[in-house]
Parts: C-alpha cells; sequence; structure tokens
C-alpha cells in the first residue's frame, strides 16, 4: 500500500499512512450509506404508486387478452408449490366479506384438502408461487383463461400472460415484463411477434416450435395490422393468410433467437401445465360444467 | 470547438457554447472519443430506439456530472472511480424507480434503456476528465453537450440504419422493399459507425483547415 497514486488533477500521493486508510474507508462508507438512504427513500415514496400501476397493466392486460368488457367478472386464482415440493395449492377469493378458499392436490392428482383459508394457513411468502391463473366467467361457464407464466430469457427473467379462448384455443399472448435488449430481444414483446401465436389450437400446443427462416413479408405485413385494424376485417383480408401460417413455427425475431425461443418454449410450458391443473381443479371452481371445454381435446 | 487539443487539457474553464459544441462535433462520444460503441450497435436499429436510449443518458450524464462537481472535494481521491460509480447507479436507480412509480406509461416505452446505462463508459469517462475537476457551471454544460452529442450519434446512426435495413423512418415505411437488411443486424452497426466516424473524422479535418486529427477512431476504448 506504499506505491505513490496520481491524482486525476496529476499531483502525487505521499505513501499511505494508516490514517489515510481510515480516510478512505470512511469516506466510502459514508457514500454507500448516503446512497442507501436516498435510494431507499425514493423506494418508500414511489414502491406504492409503482405496485398500483403494475396492477392496472395486468388487469388490462387480462381484460384486453380476452376481449372483456371493463366489469366483466374475472376470478383470480393463486397457485403455489409447498416448501415439501409435494403438493400444489390453490387459493380463490372469497365472495364478497367472505374469506377465500384453498384447494391442495398432491402431485399424483389427489384432493388432499379442499375448505376455507384459515388465518393458520401459510403465508404466500412461505410457498413457492406459481403464477396466478384467471378465469373469465360468464353465466356460469368459463368463456376465458389467463395463465401467467415465467421463462429465463436473455438476460433475466420474462413474465407473461398466455390467454386461452373458452375453446381452448391461444386467445393472445403478452409479455408483462422483461429486460432484453432494445431493438433485438425486446421485440418479442411486441404486438406482431406475439400476434403468431394467436388462433392456434391447443392440440397444436405440444409440436409449438421456433424456426430461425425468415418471415414471410406478406405475414409479417398482415401481424403488423392487426393492431391498427378492426378484428372482423383483419379476418376477412388476412385469414386465409393465417391459415397457410396456424401450422408453421414461430417465426425467430432476426438477431434474437435466444428470446424468441425463450417465451415460446415458456408459452408452450405455461398451457401445457395449465392444462393438466384445470382438468383437476376446474369441476371444483366452477362445477362439473366448468371441464366441459376439455372434453374434446386430444 | 476547433481546438486540435482536448478542452480538459486548459486551464481556465471554457464557455457553455464551447462545451456544448465540443460535445457534439469536437468531442462527439461515439464518433469522436469511440466510446459505449456497444450499446451504439445493439439499440440503434430504429431511429425512436436511438432517441430514447439518447435521453436516458443525456438525463443520467448531467445528473451524475453534478453530482460529482458538487461533491468532489468530499471525495477520496484514491477510491474514486468506485464512488463515480455508486453516483450512476443511485442516479439510474432512481429516474427507473421515479418513472415506474408516476409515469408508467413513459416507464414501459424507455424502462429498458435506462436500465442499460449503469454501465455506459462514456458517463464515467466525463466524471473522471472534467467533472472531478472543474466547477458545477462548465461541468453541467459538459454533461449537457455530451448527452446531446450521445443523443445526436444515436439518431443519426439510427436513421441510417433504419432507412438502410428496414426501409422506413420512425417507423413508416418509405420504401416497399428492405433495401439493405444487412444494415439492421449486429454486423450492419459496427459497419454504419465505421463509415459515419470516417465521415466526421473528414468534416473534422477539413474544419481545422486540413490537419490530421487525434481524436476518434481510437478504437482501443471499445467499452460496454
Amino acid at each position: 500500500m506504499s506505491e505513490t497514486v496520481k491524482t486525476p488533477a496529476g499531483a502525487t500521493l505521499a505513501p499511505m499512512p494508516a490514517s489515510e486508510l481510515w480516510r478512505i474507508i470512511l469516506s466510502m462508507t459514508v457514500t454507500c450509506a448516503l446512497s442507501a438512504v436516498v435510494l431507499g427513500g425514493i423506494y418508500i415514496a414511489t414502491e406504492r404508486y409503482a405496485e398500483e400501476a403494475r396492477v392496472r397493466g395486468e388487469r388490462r392486460a387480462v381484460t384486453e387478452l380476452l376481449n372483456l368488457s371493463e366489469d366483466a367478472k374475472v376470478l383470480e386464482i393463486r397457485q403455489y408449490l409447498t416448501p415439501a415440493r409435494d403438493a400444489v395449492v390453490y387459493r380463490l377469493p372469497g365472495e364478497g366479506t367472505a374469506g377465500g378458499r384453498e384447494l391442495v392436490f398432491a402431485l399424483d392428482g389427489t384432493l388432499t384438502r379442499e375448505g376455507m383459508l384459515s388465518a393458520a394457513a401459510p403465508t404466500p411468502r412461505d410457498l413457492h408461487s406459481l403464477g396466478r391463473i384467471f378465469v373469465a366467467m360468464k353465466d356460469g361457464a368459463p368463456a376465458g383463461f389467463v395463465a401467467e407464466g415465467e421463462t429465463r430469457g436473455y438476460k433475466n427473467r420474462i413474465r407473461f400472460f398466455v390467454a386461452l379462448t373458452g375453446d381452448w384455443t391461444i386467445a393472445g399472448v403478452r409479455v408483462v415484463e422483461h429486460e432484453e435488449d432494445p431493438g433485438l430481444g425486446a421485440e418479442v414483446a411486441t404486438g406482431w411477434f406475439q400476434g403468431q401465436y394467436v388462433g392456434r389450437p391447443i392440440g397444436a400446443v405440444p409440436r409449438l416450435d421456433v424456426t430461425r427462416d425468415p418471415m414471410p413479408e406478406d405475414w409479417r405485413a398482415a401481424l403488423r395490422a392487426r393492431a391498427r385494424t378492426d378484428a372482423s376485417a383483419w379476418t376477412t383480408k388476412y385469414g386465409p393468410l393465417e391459415a397457410r401460417e396456424s401450422e408453421k413455427p414461430i417465426y425467430a425475431v432476426t438477431g434474437a433467437t435466444i428470446s424468441s425461443r425463450a417465451l415460446t418454449d415458456g408459452v408452450r410450458a405455461t398451457i401445457l401445465h395449465f392444462r393438466r391443473r384445470w382438468e383437476l381443479l376446474g369441476p371444483h371452481v366452477t362445477g362439473p360444467a366448468g371441464s366441459a371445454g376439455l372434453e374434446g381435446t386430444p | 470547438m476547433s481546438t486540435s487539443q482536448p478542452i480538459t487539457l486548459i486551464d481556465r474553464p471554457p464557455s457553455a457554447k464551447t462545451l456544448l459544441m465540443n460535445g457534439i462535433f469536437g468531442e462527439n462520444p461515439v464518433f469522436r472519443l469511440a466510446l459505449s460503441l456497444c450499446p451504439a450497435v445493439a439499440v440503434t436499429t430504429t431511429v425512436l430506439n436511438g432517441l430514447m436510449l439518447g435521453v436516458a443518458v443525456l438525463l443520467v450524464q448531467v445528473l451524475s456530472s453534478v453530482t460529482v462537481a458538487l461533491t468532489r472535494r468530499g471525495i477520496h481521491p484514491r477510491v474514486r472511480i468506485p464512488v463515480y460509480t455508486i453516483i450512476i447507479a443511485v442516479w439510474v436507480s432512481a429516474i427507473d424507480m421515479v418513472l415506474a412509480g408516476f409515469f408508467p406509461a413513459l416507464y414501459a416505452q424507455v424502462g429498458l434503456y435506462v436500465k442499460l446505462i449503469v454501465a455506459f463508459a462514456i458517463i464515467i469517462s466525463r466524471l473522471e476528465v472534467f467533472a472531478s475537476r472543474m466547477p458545477l457551471i462548465p461541468t453541467f454544460w459538459d454533461g449537457l453537450g455530451m448527452g446531446l452529442g450521445f443523443l445526436f450519434a444515436l439518431l443519426v446512426i439510427g436513421t441510417f440504419r433504419e432507412i438502410l435495413g428496414s426501409g422506413s423512418i420512425l417507423g413508416h415505411m418509405i420504401t416497399p422493399e428492405k433495401p439493405l437488411l444487412f444494415f439492421a443486424l449486429p454486423a450492419g452497426g459496427f459497419f454504419s459507425i465505421g463509415l459515419l466516424m470516417a465521415f466526421f473524422n473528414a468534416v473534422e479535418r477539413w474544419r481545422n483547415g486540413g490537419k490530421a486529427s487525434a481524436a476518434g477512431g481510437g478504437g482501443s476504448h471499445g467499452h460496454a
């Protein structure tokens, strides 16, 4: 520690005595403490608003994906894995002022517990979250589902919603949180990329794959036009094109195959998990009619 | 601004206009100092992307430079680099949280860009060569000039690449086909920057009356 050091101004420092070391430690400690105070203060001041904005954005995403009206009834179910990883816990909100319900399934699919959510139940903090399910109800039967999923993107996790219609075709995919690179991986969060998933039946989901072939220009134009065009007018104009592309793999974003594949793998896994879980859960949530839509699916 | 010597070697603080022009032309971060080339390549596939990142850098550069200019006497010289890094990180995090809380619509657009900035070489290099040894007012103008210079460079590269690579400008198609998709890809980004850097060097040489200039193309500092 006795070498000489040049300051930015070019002066030379003498070899460092012990008191110098303490001043350095003090300088760094004060810097870090001040930074912590500033960041902590800003976090406390903004966290509530950021959370509200996030919840608003998610609610909007669900209603847009399922094409619902603002006041449509949406049931939000939270899914958790127990710390021992031996059972899946589903928590449903209560009606009005009543407490929530809880269903617990062992991994082999047997129902091990069904009842009101007691105050002694483990808090979400002790459970491993498996994301949420939103069920849109219409006349006592599910009209559509949104399942929350997560996948490892190129840089960080990508969190997304997958929407399914009541007759089990993909109604839409929406990335709600990601940190991919702008211009590259971030393109998977755009409407034209996510539009590639729309309309695929659940039977085609296990084969859902990604190709690095370039996307045909007419299909790209159609996907870009979808956001600006009325849905029925779009189907009239681009229906044949959509039919041509419906059996093709997802076209990766140029230069961002990893992000494209990550989202596609995540969408596939989330839908397949959701289908398996809903077969067990559906009858308990909506009555026997709830699982009717599944009967005809492969 | 047409000094052949970097401004930081001058004893007296230069005027605001000199500092602004220095940031945009004489010592343009991308075209002349060749700093932060990696984000400049990654993000500039379109004009809009370049604009967003440029604005985010401008904000962080000015705020960090001003913070360092105000606190430079309290910063121990042996640990100045870690302290600068912390200052930049604090501003990046602060902007990120404030945007997320109060401007969610804007945050959805620029949030990604803000998070990228923490490791930008241009910001820390301005703190080291300018803000740490100059008073507050010139530091503010230097930060503003460098931020504008970066924004300007990203806009030029973004326009160049979007027209050639995607045949569009700000997302509006101007040609029926994509002329040269190559320029939208990362490799094309390097070629774009190289061509534009040569152009700006030629302009600078012409302004200096044909004298070769030492700045620019010093590719060895291609930090993130």
